[in-house]
């Protein structure tokens, strides 16, 4: 619902609207048209399937190849820096081991390794 | 709704639908086209359905804005990905929206509406080609009510100054 002031515009799509009506497929032909689409994206639609089942196997074998080439346990792989020794306590065994009673396992070394 | 009342329903309202999916589509005919085959098909396939909470015909240009946007979407992805050589090419036939070109008025408005943002096209068509009320147009747009009149208020001062007329 337009305002009062607003002929001008009003007759411009009005003619716009003129124009448009007159060249517009007929409902037939759409409806045709999209029933035809439809019959050929039924068509299509293996062939998409195979290639989507295509492309997600070679990613996927991507990623196997991958991943075998990485080391299986990080755990495994030791880096060592050069500033190691800063970080050598005397004594660390004691932090790694449980104490026994009655049991000395461990010396007690007050030099720094 | 059985199927045939609902081809009626289409029949009767085609070419204000097209006309609708032409504004959804920027004035791009082939891709309205799309739009509005996808429409019916959806709606004939029962993908969208009727609830009769709005009238059809808002419900109708709910579903082709929709699917517009849809299709949209996926135009934008496909111009990413290299499957260009796979799209259907046009048949050569000439454009009839671009043969209404001959008249220097019609052709000043799409002009016009085209560089309009998307919304405010909308919300204008739908009152000025459509003939529907601002809340009506709420509804297919799918905005409140006060984003809906800002869009046609900025909408109408826009449009007049690239047609080149002052507000009255």
């Amino acid at each position: 619902m337009t305002e009062h002031n607003d002929h001008d515009l009003e007759q411009r799509f009005e003619a716009l609207r003129r124009a448009q009506f007159g060249v517009a497929p007929s409902f037939r032909a759409t409806l045709s048209a999209a029933r035809a689409r439809r019959a050929a994206t039924a068509r299509h639609r293996p062939v998409g399937l195979v290639a989507a089942a295509a492309v997600i196997a070679s990613v996927a074998i991507a990623v196997l190849i991958i991943r075998r080439k990485l080391p299986n346990d990080l755990a495994t792989v030791r880096l060592n820096t050069p500033t190691d020794f800063l970080l050598a306590l005397p004594n660390e065994e004691l932090l790694r081991t449980v104490p026994e009673l009655g049991r000395v396992t461990i010396t007690l070394d007050r030099r720094t390794p | 709704m059985s199927p045939e009342a609902l081809e009626r329903e289409l029949d009767q309202l085609h070419s204000a639908a097209f006309g609708w999916a032409l504004a959804c589509c920027a004035g791009d005919r082939p891709a309205a086209e799309d739009a509005l085959q996808a429409s019916y098909l959806k709606i004939l396939d029962g993908r969208a359905r009727f609830d009769g909470r709005a009238s059809f015909r808002t419900w109708l240009f709910a579903v082709v804005r929709y699917t517009a946007a849809g299709l949209r979407r996926r135009a934008a992805l496909r111009r990413w990905l290299p499957l260009a050589a796979l799209e259907a090419r046009s048949d050569g036939r000439p454009d009839p929206v671009a043969a209404l070109a001959g008249e220097e008025a019609t052709r000043r408005l799409t002009t016009a509406l085209a560089t309009l943002p998307r919304r405010q096209r909308e919300v204008l068509h739908l009152v000025f080609y459509q003939d529907l009320t601002i809340a009506e147009a709420t509804e297919i747009a799918g905005v409140s009510l006060g984003t809906a009149r800002t869009h046609y208020e900025r909408g109408k001062a826009a449009l007049r100054k690239l047609l080149g007329k002052e507000p009255e």
